[in-house]
Parts: C-alpha cells; sequence; structure tokens
C-alpha cells in the first residue's frame, strides 16, 4: 500500500481522458448496437493488425488515487516498452484504463463492461484488496486471467479460484517472515524481549502484524501491548503513550501511511523510542516519510517491501531510467513498480503459451517461475505466491535493503537512534 | 489517575482543533442553509498554501493564519459572489451538489499543480511538548487550541455585539423580517459565506502541522466535520464547539479504555442517541429561536 511521488500528471490524465473515453465507448456501443451481431472479437484476436487490448480499472480518484496514479504510471511505462520492442505477439498493445474512483461498485462496474462490452483481450488488475476481491471475482466469473499487483490479504485466496495471480513475492501473513528470520538470526541477548503491536484495521496490515506477533511469541518476545485502530484515526498520542507506559523494545505497527507518521511523531512528542521500530508500509513512502517525521529520525526505521530501486533484477534498470526521465527524476513508487511488474507477469504468460487463451496462460502460471523487476514469482494452486519479501531499513536518510542476501543493498544492519 | 487526565486533556485539544474547523461550518448553514461540502477542501487547500510557503520562506506554519485568513475571506467572498448567491433560496440539497462540486474542482486543481502526495509541515516544535505533572501536551496541539480558542472567542464577539453580527443572526432568525427593517439580505449572505470560509483559513494552517495531509483528505476531514455539527445542532456556534469536544473526548478515552477502533462506532452512537431525543442536535432549537445570544 506505498504512496508515493509525484503524480501531478497522472492526475491530468485522469481528469481529461476519462470523459473522452466515456464518450467514445458510448459511441462504440451504439455503433455495435447498429451493426447488429458483427461483434469481432472473435476474429480478432487472429488479426496482428489490431492491437492487443488489455482493460484495467484503477482508482484515480478518491482514497486510494495516489497509489493508483502510480500503478497507471507502472503500467503506461510497460505497455511502451513492450511497443518499442515490436509488441507482445507481434500486436501492439493498447491500455483501456477507467477510473473506479475507489468505490467497490465501481469497480465491479468497470470489469464487467470491459470484459462484455468492450470485449478487451486481456485484463490487468486494479490496486488494494478492497478493490480486487470484487474486481477479480468478475474476471473468475468471466474465465479471464486476472494478475492483480497489489492485494495481497490472505482472504483473497481461499475461494479457490483458478485464474487469480497476486504479483508479489508472498501474501500478507508471510510478509513479516523475512522480518522473524532476522530477528531469529540475532544473538539471545540482543532479541527484543517486549513488544507493541498497534496496527490499522486494515485487510493489508492486519494480518501482518497479527502474524508477526504469532512468530516472535513463538520466539519468546512478550506482547505488552495490542490495538487496532479505525482508518480514519488521526491522533496517535493516547496510542503513543499507553505504548510509552510499557516501554516495549520492539514495536510493531500496521501502518498504511498518515498513521504511521502520527504515532512516530506522537512517540517523539512523548520522546519514548523503542529499541526496535517496523512499520508496514509507511516508510516506503521515501521523500514523504522522512518529511513527516524529520531525516535523522528515520534511522534504523524497518519494512518490508516487494521492490527496490537498486535491485538487480531484469528490466529494473530500464523501468527506474524511464521513469525518471518522465517524472522530473522521480523515483518510482513501489506501486508503480508491482504494476509493471504484474504486466511482466501476463506478458510472460501470453509469451510462453503463444497466443491469448486465458486457461492456458493460468495453467502455464500455476507451473512456471516469472523474472519480473521485483525478482523471481511463482504461485501455489490458489495464486498465492511462494517467495519472501524484502527486508528494508532506513539508514543515513535513505532506504536500504538488509536481507534476503542475495537482494541486500547494504551489509550491515543499523540500530536505532534516539528522537533528534 | 494521570491516564485519565491526560486523556481528559488531550481530548480537550483536540476537540478544540475540531471545533475551529467546525466553526465556518455551522455559521454558513445557519445563516444561508447552506451545507458547504467544500469546507473540508477549502481546508485542505489552505493546509497546503501553508505547508508550500512554510517550505519556502521558513514562517511558522500557525503564524501563517494571520495571511491565510484575509485570504480565505476573499476567497469565500468571491466564492459566494461568483457561485452560491445563483442558488440562493433553493433547497440545502442544491447547496450540497453545488459545493461538493467546488470541492471536487479543488481537489482536482491541487492534483494537477500540487501532486498527489502526502505532505506536512514540521517546524521545530511539531514532535515536542510541554510536560506538566507527568502530563505531556504536544506543542503543536496546544498552539492549534490556542489559535482555535482566538478564533471561536472572536466570532462570538462579532456575532453577538456588533452591529454586523445583529445583522447576520437576525437574517438567520428571519430572512424577511430583517430585509423589512432595511438589512440587504444578498449582502449579509456573502458576509457571512466569506466569515465562514475565512475560519479554513485558521483551521487548515492548524491542520498542515497537526495531520498529514493529500488532496483527498478532505472527505475524511468533511464527514467528521458534518458529524460534529449534526450533533451540535447544525447552524450552532456552541453546538459546534461541544460537538467538537464530545468527538475529541470520545477519541481519547475510547483509545485509552477500550480501543480507538471503537472511537468512530461510539461517537456516531452518541449522535443517534442525542438525535432520538433532540433530532434539531444539542444546540439546535436554541439557535433557531435566539441564535446563540
Amino acid at each position: 500500500m506505498a504512496r508515493q511521488h509525484d503524480s501531478g500528471n497522472f492526475a491530468r490524465h485522469a481528469r481529461s481522458v476519462t470523459p473522452i473515453r466515456a464518450i467514445a465507448t458510448g459511441v462504440a456501443v451504439l455503433l455495435a448496437v447498429g451493426a447488429c451481431g458483427t461483434a469481432p472479437s472473435k476474429t480478432a484476436a487472429a488479426d496482428n493488425s489490431k492491437p492487443l487490448v488489455v482493460g484495467i480499472s484503477l482508482p484515480l480518484t478518491g482514497d486510494f488515487s495516489q497509489p493508483g496514479g502510480e500503478a497507471r504510471k507502472g503500467y503506461e511505462i510497460w505497455r511502451d516498452q513492450v511497443n518499442a520492442d515490436g509488441g507482445l505477439l507481434g500486436r501492439k498493445i493498447e491500455l483501456k484504463i477507467t477510473d473506479d474512483a475507489s468505490n467497490q461498485d465501481t469497480v465491479v462496474t468497470d470489469y464487467t463492461k470491459l470484459i462484455t462490452q468492450d470485449k478487451v483481450d486481456l485484463l490487468l488488475g486494479t490496486f488494494s484488496t478492497l478493490l480486487n476481491f470484487p474486481a477479480s471475482a468478475v474476471a473468475e466469473k468471466n474465465k479471464m486471467l486476472y494478475v492483480e499487483p497489489a492485494g495481497g490479504a490472505p482472504k483473497m485466496f481461499d475461494r479457490g479460484f483458478t485464474k487469480l495471480f497476486f504479483a508479489q513475492q508472498a501474501t500478507a501473513s508471510h510478509q513479516p517472515d523475512v522480518f522473524v528470520d532476522y530477528i531469529k538470526s540475532l544473538p539471545e541477548s540482543e532479541r527484543p524481549k517486549t513488544a507493541a503491536y498497534p496496527t490499522q484495521d486494515d485487510p493489508f496490515t492486519t494480518p501482518v502484524i497479527e502474524s508477526m506477533q504469532k512468530q516472535l511469541e513463538a520466539l519468546g518476545v512478550k506482547t505488552v501491548y495490542t490495538t487496532t485502530y479505525p482508518a480514519d484515526a488521526t491522533n496517535f498520542q493516547t496510542i503513543a503513550s499507553a505504548i510509552a507506559a510499557k516501554k516495549p523494545d520492539l514495536i510493531a505497527q500496521g501502518a498504511v501511511f498518515e498513521d504511521g507518521v502520527g504515532l512516530v511523531r506522537s512517540l517523539q512528542q512523548l520522546n519514548y523510542t523503542p529499541k526496535v521500530l517496523f512499520q508496514t508500509s509507511a516508510p516506503s513512502n521515501a521523500g514523504q516519510y522522512s518529511d513527516g517525521i524529520g531525516k535523522a529520525n528515520t534511522e534504523g526505521v524497518f519494512y518490508t517491501v516487494s521492490w527496490n530501486e537498486k535491485a538487480k533484477t531484469p528490466n529494473n534498470a530500464e523501468f527506474v531510467a524511464e521513469y525518471a526521465k518522465r517524472y522530473n527524476g522521480g523515483i518510482p513508487a513501489e506501486d508503480a513498480a508491482d504494476a509493471y511488474a504484474a504486466a511482466q507477469v501476463v506478458q510472460a504468460a501470453a509469451k510462453a503459451v503463444g497466443k491469448i487463451d486465458q486457461d492456458a496462460m493460468a495453467t502455464w502460471l500455476h507451473a512456471n517461475k516469472v523474472e519480473t523487476i521485483l525478482g523471481t514469482l511463482a504461485w501455489d494452486q490458489t495464486g498465492a505466491p511462494t517467495s519472501q519479501f524484502l527486508l528494508a531499513q532506513w539508514q543515513n536518510g535513505a532506504p536500504e535493503v538488509v536481507a534476503p542476501k542475495e537482494a541486500a543493498t547494504v551489509d550491515k544492519v543499523v540500530t536505532k537512534t534516539p528522537w533528534q | 489517575m494521570t491516564q485519565l487526565v491526560q486523556a481528559l486533556v488531550l481530548g480537550l485539544l483536540i476537540g478544540g482543533v475540531y471545533a475551529l474547523m467546525a466553526s465556518g461550518l455551522t455559521l454558513i448553514f445557519g445563516v444561508m442553509n447552506i451545507i458547504n461540502v467544500a469546507h473540508g477542501a477549502l481546508l485542505i487547500l489552505v493546509a497546503f498554501l501553508t505547508w508550500k510557503t512554510w517550505s519556502v520562506t521558513g514562517i511558522d506554519p500557525i503564524l501563517l493564519a494571520v495571511v491565510m485568513t484575509p485570504l480565505m475571506f476573499g476567497v469565500g467572498w468571491l466564492l459566494y459572489k461568483g457561485v452560491l448567491s445563483r442558488i440562493s433560496g433553493s433547497s440545502p440539497g442544491m447547496s450540497v451538489l453545488l459545493t461538493f462540486g467546488i470541492a471536487i474542482t479543488i481537489e482536482g486543481i491541487l492534483n494537477v499543480t500540487a501532486g498527489n502526495k502526502f505532505r506536512s509541515a514540521t517546524p521545530s516544535y511539531f514532535s515536542q511538548s510541554f510536560r506538566i505533572l507527568g502530563i505531556s501536551l504536544p506543542k503543536a496541539q496546544v498552539y492549534g487550541c490556542i489559535a482555535a480558542v482566538l478564533v471561536l472567542g472572536l466570532l462570538y464577539v462579532v456575532l453577538a455585539k456588533t452591529w454586523t453580527g445583529r445583522a447576520i443572526r437576525a437574517t438567520a432568525q428571519n430572512p424577511s423580517g430583517a430585509a423589512l427593517i432595511g438589512i440587504q439580505a444578498s449582502g449579509v449572505a456573502a458576509l457571512a459565506f466569506a466569515i465562514g470560509t475565512a475560519t479554513t483559513g485558521v483551521g487548515g494552517s492548524v491542520l498542515s502541522v497537526l495531520y498529514p495531509f493529500f488532496p483527498a483528505s478532505h472527505y475524511d476531514w468533511i464527514s467528521r466535520l458534518l458529524g460534529i455539527i449534526v450533533l451540535g445542532g447544525m447552524g450552532s456556534l456552541a453546538g459546534a464547539l461541544v460537538g467538537a469536544i464530545v468527538l475529541g473526548l470520545a477519541e481519547t478515552l475510547t483509545a485509552t479504555y477500550v480501543s480507538l477502533q471503537w472511537s468512530t462506532l461510539i461517537f456516531y452512537a452518541v449522535i443517534m442517541i442525542v438525535l432520538l431525543f433532540r433530532p434539531q442536535g444539542l444546540f439546535g432549537s436554541r439557535l433557531r429561536q435566539d441564535v446563540m445570544a
């Protein structure tokens, strides 16, 4: 759920393009009705001169507009790079992106329309478990492959779907594994003895923190405080004082963004620094996180992340360079990278199968691994990924990857410094 | 005991800031029957302008309210004269549609010009607290609350003690009666809207320090503020203050003794119970008869 970096451009697109698209679609529907039954989707699939249309609905406005806008950038960069390379299966890729306004009902309407009226060739997922949960059901019902870039709550994968794939390394409940492994690797005397677990009531953060608590308790780390707070919570002083009173060695927070910044600020106001601080996604919002809590205060903060701009994965350097070129030298948000990776997964499946065959592509993905800018991804029968997240830590004002070893960008872990 | 005092004090500080943000909303409704859904977006607009000015010049963000308030007074005046006056006399439902449009426009403009990312002003005191007898008072929250008390006090004095205030109250109570004794309704409405909007100048500056924000944050704020003024009685300044403090206390007390997760539920449960017995809100009907005098 990372939200970051400048995305002024996408908003301009969102607001000017969508109405035109809507009108264009309306006209297209009228023409199709007028032509009475000449719907060309079956024949078009084999015609190389026609573009390959990929249907996507994204939260370009509303609560998730930030990550939604970033995901759009990721998809667009992928489209342009593939097209510059001759397209997919010899056909140019065209994206049909609609705005679901961060609304569950709209996202269902959007995907239904993309599949049944626009008859798109392929689908790509939207952003967040909240939206992907209903959207993936539409895709499954219509027997369309559905690869989604962000939506790793465990409940996504217990519905017996066969065409759903999550294009990150692990589901939410396995996200903390890499951090727990790090704690395990410490000598007994250096491990935290006590821990506090505040988390936002969010399908993506709660399972991470619950799973971490369970695993750390098994290691002998005593839980001294847990709380769940609602998504609209803005004042964290009370939670911070309750935590400070318990003096935990470790604070592990299921934080989306504002709540992560809010809790750290409140802990600063109380002058309580834990020995170890872990937050789920808030610290991955590079510049905005350090602006929000003060750069000096970021030192030593841990988080897990799916992607890093310095990672030596296939196409990553090209992706980072292209993003910087388009968006004033900006570093891609994790969400942009995740979207790009989801598109890479679909691309790999189409290439391997050699044609657009939704069943065959899904079967292939269940059986094979795909190299993406996030690293190698593989899935179980439910479409849940089976790899591990990266463990990142803020060091000297910049985020670095500290584990697993093969992806690490630095070779040491630093200790948390007191608030400045 | 310390825990209880700490929760009460924090609840009051938070409530004070909420009251500041809700005051303009309730004033505008009281005088004109306009439910200004754009109030939250105006707060975010000011928060952004404050953040920008602070990051370029380093001037204290809360002090910048001195500049933002007259600026927003002007914006409010123009908005009323240019747009809202055209629906005067229509139902409040119409004003919801129109001001929602304004809110989306402001959000869109901020998205395009400022970028869709989180900001927060971090002057040196943002992470510090005053400590009194084991109670911790976050400095930013204290300054914000002082600003709130000043603004609410000033609004009260203007409405209760000045001719202009009496004209505004007269129009709120009985527009035709006020017109009969020579109060120009359209001028008063524009003035009330401008004053109501001017409060976002202070509210937004305080918001920029206390809470990280991005263009779409206004949805959270407007829903919270509408809850406050419905509880207090729409149109009542005193009601907004009480509603805001109830929300502030609901947040800190539930977070201390139950779980913050319940605070929203408890706040809306309080609203429901109050509305069952007083459909006009806590201070609603009293206002209709004699405003908050």
